[in-house]
């Protein structure tokens, strides 16, 4: 029975070209789409599932109000001091605990050397405390010396090639000889650290930082006892937070709390500044909805096709049941035939991811090397044909199988109004989700356009910078500085904390408006050049300058936001005092206001910001005139390399780095876009199918009419016009739900585009042309068709 | 092996009521060839689709081996007909993807033969219409009274008591006409019953009986033999 099915199923495979193509395209491109988006979600999910100890390990955080008021924000960077406090404080909770402090050093061996920026500075027992596992070295013992270090195997061959790099000793930072006394695999892609080198943080263990609060520089997991309850040792922080830092705290006016995180939360937390990888739930989400969309839609071509064709199948029914098919045996054989189908096409899926993955690699930025022998994949693709098979084969095969069998022999059957009204609303919703998918695209990248070109407040244009991110340069910085601005072509340079985009300390300050108070402002270190380089507009008061002897001590400018908080017009705000209580001893003066300008993302609004003239600078802003952008770069190089001869020379463009802030936004709509073009050209595929074949039903029609004299433009419309209403209908449909989700999208940007009618009526505009396309060729043909052959096939 | 009393059978759709059937009774006994004729809607066709269990009666009793079978479920049905009951059409109904050997085997598919005696008698029943050399071809590659030969092959595989025969010289020339109506003849010898709905004179002469139909009533029964 079984194999009498497969036989006609195959054979019915081979005889309906158009309609097999069609479904076996649009389930394969369907499939290879959710198996894309399943690697990429189990990728995902995987992180940090590899470590032993994951269900006890934590994260210690602390806890601030956070800046835009309301919520608390979590820090990951934490003084070293913590983890002996709280080892010494939670014997019966803490099993152990591991520091690890991420660092740039120069690596020299033989004279080749590089500035590695993938160095954890860790605890000794960072090997066993996470399941990083060794080729060679004991984890135990690893990171006993101080003057040791672990290479991974990448890292080693860049070094020592094939030689053996145990013993071998490497030069650290020019002043330190570290021996490797183990080689550890290559960090897999799905774990939140990653690193090159790891050296023992106990070598620093003298210095004053290492055992004073606050110096926050680095991450402490905790590897709490099995029966621990977090919770419960979450309510004990805030004592431990007052013996340590409440005196601090209440010197500055500010406090902060501690929590810890779940390892296995690290990576979903939506945390910017703390150098380790993150991922974002939300993709999650979008990815799985559109692979779920993609294949609805692969399913209901499937459906629509195989309903409309009833009526061609409805002989073999009829005869099947006069034969003694139960209608039970007819479901079957329907749903086998779905399941070919599906079955077909999951193995092309193979096929095809095969040939895709070097590319979809590339747009994830990393290797889904290992999924061809992942049996999950399997699992997962054995569901995915368990479920085309009953959701595309249930719907034909009640419908076929319901058929009575005089009337289907006769070929008197009308596959009534109910089933076209099923396929309509079929390819209405096809067509709803695909113009939902380009509302979303458009006004996704609408909103990237304008958070990428908007105007900033300050000048973007031909502005490099430089991190000061090594010693030697750190060092050498005002000599930098100066070099640099006796080059005719550099028209600026600033050095300071943080560059626009980059990352601001959030300092507590005192202020002569609100005396009794202290309140938290984002803070700029920096020289007299910041508003220069940056071309800021002075709305207030003047800027810092050298002419002014006191203004390194006591001048500071501050933004207009900072004025309206303080109460302050900006001119009223001129001359008042403010004290920052972190940093400072002294008050100092408001000697000028500047116009607000985006220090940080479109995605949140301008906050009051500070800028004070102060030694901490670790980077270099450099405005270049226009024209020889290339040899001024050149030159700058040379300076650099002249001062810091070890180091390469790297830098970024202002605007671009700015706009890495908006790195996941633009793969989202990269991927989204992808995958919409995917969903609308399956559902085109199916309407495709569906016009053929309707055509082909209404030979005889179209032949009368033509002999009645109606005109082929008239019988186009006549063909398009049933299939383009669901089609009008499915964008009608589409738009108060995209305007809902993509209003959600828009709240996480501070600064948004404002929907314009347009935009929708563009996605409905492509839909309809494309399915005028789809329509349109068969219906043209249909009618061009002469009428005494198409009346002579009846 | 047939007892049909007061059959009653009505078409309706919004506008219209049909009666198909009035109070119809005949008899057809074991071993009998029957001829049923009569104008376009007198009834004959509603008559053979009750007759093989493909529908069912409004009104009426219907033994079919001493069995009341006039309000059997669909299973029930289904299951007396794959055992009983073969079926010729006129226009053949042969599944196109299907090999002459496969479209003969299906009736004994859904009765649950085993592969290999499946083998056995679909050859032997190929062979008794002589249409073997055929078996792996399609349908579309032979003739007309080719095909309605593979059709009798089909109907009577199962070794049914009773074949219904629906017009089947209808889509044939005189000559393949014969030979089909010869194939009957020779299985009623063998002892199948046959019914036979048709519209040729020439055929009728085949049978035992002819049954007259108007209106949905028998008006007239010619026994010939």
């Amino acid at each position: 029975m079984i194999k009498n099915y497969f036989i006609l199923a195959f054979r019915k495979l081979k005889h309906q070209k158009i309609f097999s193509f069609i479904n076996i395209i649009g389930l394969t491109v369907g499939t290879t789409c959710c198996l894309m988006i399943f690697l990429f979600i189990a990728h995902e999910l995987s992180y940090d599932n590899f470590h032993k100890n994951k269900e006890n390990i934590y994260r210690v955080m602390r806890v601030g109000g956070h800046l835009n008021g309301g919520g608390s924000e979590e820090i990951a960077y934490l003084s070293p001091a913590y983890s002996t406090a709280l080892l010494n404080d939670y014997p019966d909770a803490i099993q152990q605990a591991v520091r690890v402090m991420p660092d740039n050093d120069l690596i020299t061996y033989k004279n080749v050397g590089f500035n590695e920026k993938k160095i954890y500075l860790v605890d000794d027992n960072f090997f066993e405390f996470f399941s990083f596992p060794l080729v060679k070295g004991n984890p135990a013992t690893v990171l006993k010396d101080p003057l040791s270090i672990v290479l991974t195997e990448s890292t080693a061959k860049k070094y020592f090639g094939n030689e053996d790099p145990i013993g071998k000793v490497v030069d650290w930072n020019k002043k330190l000889k570290l021996k490797v006394t183990g080689i550890a695999k290559d960090v897999p892609s799905n774990s939140h650290l990653y690193f090159d080198m790891v050296a023992p943080l106990s070598y620093y263990k003298n210095e004053p930082w290492y055992s004073q609060f606050p110096n926050n520089m680095l991450f402490t997991y905790v590897q709490l006892n099995p029966h621990t309850d977090p919770k419960k040792l979450i309510s004990r922080f805030p004592q431990f937070m007052d013996k340590y830092l409440g005196k601090y705290y209440r010197e500055n006016g500010f406090s902060m709390g501690l929590t810890i995180d779940p390892l296995k939360d690290i990576y979903f937390q939506n945390l910017v500044f703390d150098n380790v990888k993150h991922g974002s739930k939300s993709v999650v989400f979008t990815f799985t909805s559109i692979a779920v969309l993609i294949l609805i839609i692969a399913c209901i071509n499937f459906m629509n096709l195989a309903t409309a064709r009833a009526t061609d199948r409805s002989k073999e029914v009829g005869l099947r049941k006069v034969l003694g098919a139960l209608r039970k045996q007819l479901i079957i054989q329907f749903i086998g035939e779905a399941f070919l189908f599906a079955m077909v096409s999951s193995i092309l899926a193979l096929g095809l991811l095969q040939l895709l993955m070097p590319a979809y690699n590339n747009l994830l930025g990393y290797n889904l090397s290992s999924y061809w022998t992942n049996p999950l994949v399997y699992i997962f693709l054995a569901g995915i044909v368990l479920i085309i098979g009953l959701l595309a084969g249930s719907y034909p095969a009640l419908l076929l199988s319901s058929f009575s069998p005089i009337e289907s022999l006769k070929g008197k059957l009308k596959v009534g109004k109910n089933g076209s009204l099923f396929r309509k609303t079929l390819v209405v919703f096809q067509f709803s989700i695909s113009v939902l998918l380009i509302i979303s695209i458009t006004i996704i990248v609408k909103q990237m356009n304008y958070v990428q070109g908007a105007d900033l407040g300050f000048n973007k244009e031909h502005a490099l910078v430089v991190k000061l991110d090594n010693n030697t340069i750190g060092e050498k910085k005002l000599l930098f500085k100066t070099q640099l601005q006796n080059d005719p072509d550099v028209q600026n340079v600033s050095l300071m904390s943080g560059e626009p985009g980059g990352f601001h300390d959030v300092h507590s300050f005192e202020t002569e408006a609100m005396p009794n108070e202290k309140i938290m402002l984002s803070t700029e270190f920096t020289d007299f050049e910041f508003a220069k380089t940056l071309g800021l507009k002075i709305i207030a008061g003047r800027d810092l300058s050298s002419q002014y002897s006191t203004d390194t001590l006591h001048g500071v400018l501050i933004n207009r936001t900072t004025a309206a908080k303080l109460g302050y017009t900006p001119q009223q705000a001129v001359g008042k005092w403010i004290k920052n209580t972190m940093r400072d001893s002294l008050r100092r003066n408001i000697v000028g206001v500047v116009e607000d300008f985006h220090f940080s993302s479109l995605k949140d609004p301008i906050q009051p910001f500070v800028i004070a003239p102060n030694d901490d600078r670790r980077v270099a802003l450099i405005r270049i005139k226009p024209g020889n952008l290339q040899s001024t770069i050149n030159r700058i190089k040379n300076i650099y390399t002249s001062l810091a001869p070890a180091y390469p020379f790297e830098y970024d463009f202002l605007d671009e780095q700015f706009n890495q802030q908006y790195k996941s936004e633009v793969r989202q709509q990269t991927v989204l876009s992808i995958f919409s073009a995917i969903a609308i050209f399956i559902a085109s595929l199916g309407l495709f199918g569906l016009s053929s074949y309707t055509a082909i039903k209404r030979t005889k029609e179209v032949g009368v009419r033509k002999v009645l004299g109606s005109s082929v433009e008239n019988i186009v419309l006549l063909l398009s016009k049933d299939l383009l209403k669901p089609v009008l209908l499915g964008a009608l449909i589409a738009m108060p739900v995209g305007y809902y989700f993509m209003n959600k999208w828009l709240q996480g940007f501070a600064y948004r585009i404002v929907f314009h009618w347009w935009m929708f009526a563009m996605a409905i505009a492509i839909a309809v042309i494309i399915a005028l396309l789809t329509v349109g060729v068969q219906a043209v043909k249909a009618a061009m068709a002469n009428p005494v052959k198409s009346l002579r096939t009846e | 092996m047939i007892k049909i009393t007061e059959l009653e059978k009505v078409y309706r759709t919004e506008e219209v009521e049909t009666i198909a059937l009035n109070k119809l009774t005949m008899e057809v006994k074991d071993g009998e060839f029957v001829a049923v004729m009569g104008p376009s809607g007198c009834g004959k066709s509603t008559l053979l689709n009750i007759l093989g269990l493909l529908d069912d009666p409004d009104n009426g009793s219907f033994m079919f081996n001493n069995i009341e079978v006039a309000h059997f479920n669909e299973r029930k049905r289904a299951d007396l007909r794959k055992h009983n009951i073969g079926f010729v059409f006129q226009s053949f109904n042969l599944i196109d993807e299907l090999t002459v050997f496969e479209n003969v085997e299906l009736p004994l598919i859904y009765t649950g033969v085993k592969a290999a005696e499946r083998k056995k008698r679909v050859e032997e029943v190929l062979d008794k219409v002589q249409i073997m050399h055929r078996r792996n071809h399609y349908p579309q590659q032979l003739s007309g009274g080719q095909q309605q030969r593979v059709a009798v092959a089909r109907a009577v595989v199962n070794h049914p008591k009773l074949i219904l025969a629906d017009e089947p010289t209808g889509n044939l020339d005189s000559h393949n006409g014969n030979e089909v109506m010869e194939l009957l003849t020779e299985l009623n010898e063998q002892g199948t019953t046959i019914v036979m709905v048709t519209h040729s004179e020439h055929d009728a002469r085949y049978s035992h009986r002819i049954i007259r139909m108007l209106d949905g009533q028998t008006v007239t029964e010619n026994v010939l033999v």
